[in-house]
């Protein structure tokens, strides 16, 4: 079906004026919405699994260990300037200098920072004004 | 006689071609009005058509007036059955509140470079990780990364919610989704403070992001705001 969908995205917010995918409906349309008891006669199989999976709360083991490699992997030390949002962004250029001058030696690591968005954001350094 | 799959009440109307050449049509009764089709296989399935089906059916009708959708999978038994519903007054009253007010839904997710933020004061239980990287010592340090991020959902979501109390009439909190989900909030909208919602958001952002993203999707049928269980003398 040829629903136009306009979406659009400035900066961090993405607009979309129609839900656009399964995605935006799944929840509402399976969880809300107006409830006729009396008139409901199609019992559907399988949607109680489905909305109590969505709502499967993460906090196992198992994510515990992902987020402990992905810190370990952070190099905290060089954010010990305790920067705010503000610093972040203006912080980049120093990030980026430092890249430098490590030069292209370092590919496995910077090739890892690249790929958790440290890196990313210091090779942004050179258009701050892309956004 | 055939059942009718019912995607939600709404007011009577002319329905786009679009939607009647698919075989939807009103049942209608004293300004009120089913959104309906036949159906010929029974049972339902939660298919990805179906799902699409009916949020396109109410969402295509929401954007000219109110619509009360359904939560998916309701069958009438007959043409007797939708006069039955849109007799309730509470359909009539749901209408009438909702006349001039949509939803919006708002997500958001963060980048995965929250945890370089929130991890900061834990550089101590990493170093301990780093040195002796055991299994306890993994999951304190996870579970301590865990606890911060939570707190750091906490404050996005008060001041997101600060920001745009002034624009919405009504808010559902849910629990967001994911590892890196930040927040899930169903917002109640009138039709004329969109623009304005929208505004304070992009405002928002400015303070929040990164590592914030936000996804605002609406203005769609008050989906959230319509769970009243009616109950009904079959």
């Amino acid at each position: 079906m040829a629903v136009m969908q306009r979406e659009s995205s400035a900066g961090y917010i993405t607009r979309a004026p129609r839900s656009s995918g399964l995605a935006d409906v799944l929840e509402i349309l399976l969880d809300r919405g107006l409830v006729v008891d009396a008139f409901v006669r199609v019992s559907l199989v399988g949607i109680e699994l489905l909305t109590v999976d969505l709502r499967v709360v993460v906090a196992s083991v198992d994510t515990y260990l992902r987020f402990a490699e992905a810190v370990n992997r952070l190099d905290l030390q060089a954010v010990d300037q305790s920067k705010s949002v503000p610093d972040l962004i203006g912080g980049a250029e120093e990030d980026g200098a430092e890249r430098k001058t490590k030069g292209a030696v370092e590919g496995g690591m910077d090739a890892i920072k690249e790929k958790i968005g440290l890196g990313g954001r210091g090779s942004d350094d050179d258009d701050d004004n892309e956004d | 006689m055939s059942a009718l799959y019912l995607y939600g009440v709404t007011r009577p109307r002319e329905l786009p071609a679009r939607l009647s050449e698919r075989g939807i049509f009103l049942v209608e009764s004293e300004g009120r009005a089913a959104i309906v089709s036949e159906l010929d296989a029974a049972p339902v399935q939660p298919s990805r058509h179906n799902l699409l089906a009916h949020a396109d059916v109410v969402e295509e009708l929401h954007e000219q007036s109110v619509v009360l959708p359904t939560r998916f999978g309701t069958v009438l038994d007959d043409h007797a059955a939708a006069l039955e519903l849109l007799a309730l007054p509470d359909i009539e009253q749901l209408l009438e509140l909702h006349r001039d007010r949509s939803e919006l839904t708002l997500k958001g997710t963060y980048e995965e470079s929250v945890l370089e933020e929130v991890s900061r004061p834990l550089a101590p239980l990493r170093d301990a990780y780093r040195q002796a990287p055991t299994l306890e010592g993994g999951i304190a340090l996870g579970e301590a990364v865990t606890e911060a991020l939570a707190d750091r959902r906490d404050r996005d979501l008060a001041r997101v919610l600060e920001r745009i109390e002034r624009h919405v009439e009504d808010v559902v909190v849910s629990k967001p989704v994911g590892e890196y989900g930040a927040l899930d909030l169903a917002l109640l909208v009138r039709r004329d403070a969109v623009e304005a919602l929208e505004a304070a958001l992009a405002e928002a952002t400015q303070e929040l992001s990164p590592p914030l993203h936000l996804r605002l999707v609406g203005p769609l049928p008050p989906y959230s705001f319509v769970s009243l269980e009616l109950p009904v003398a079959a």
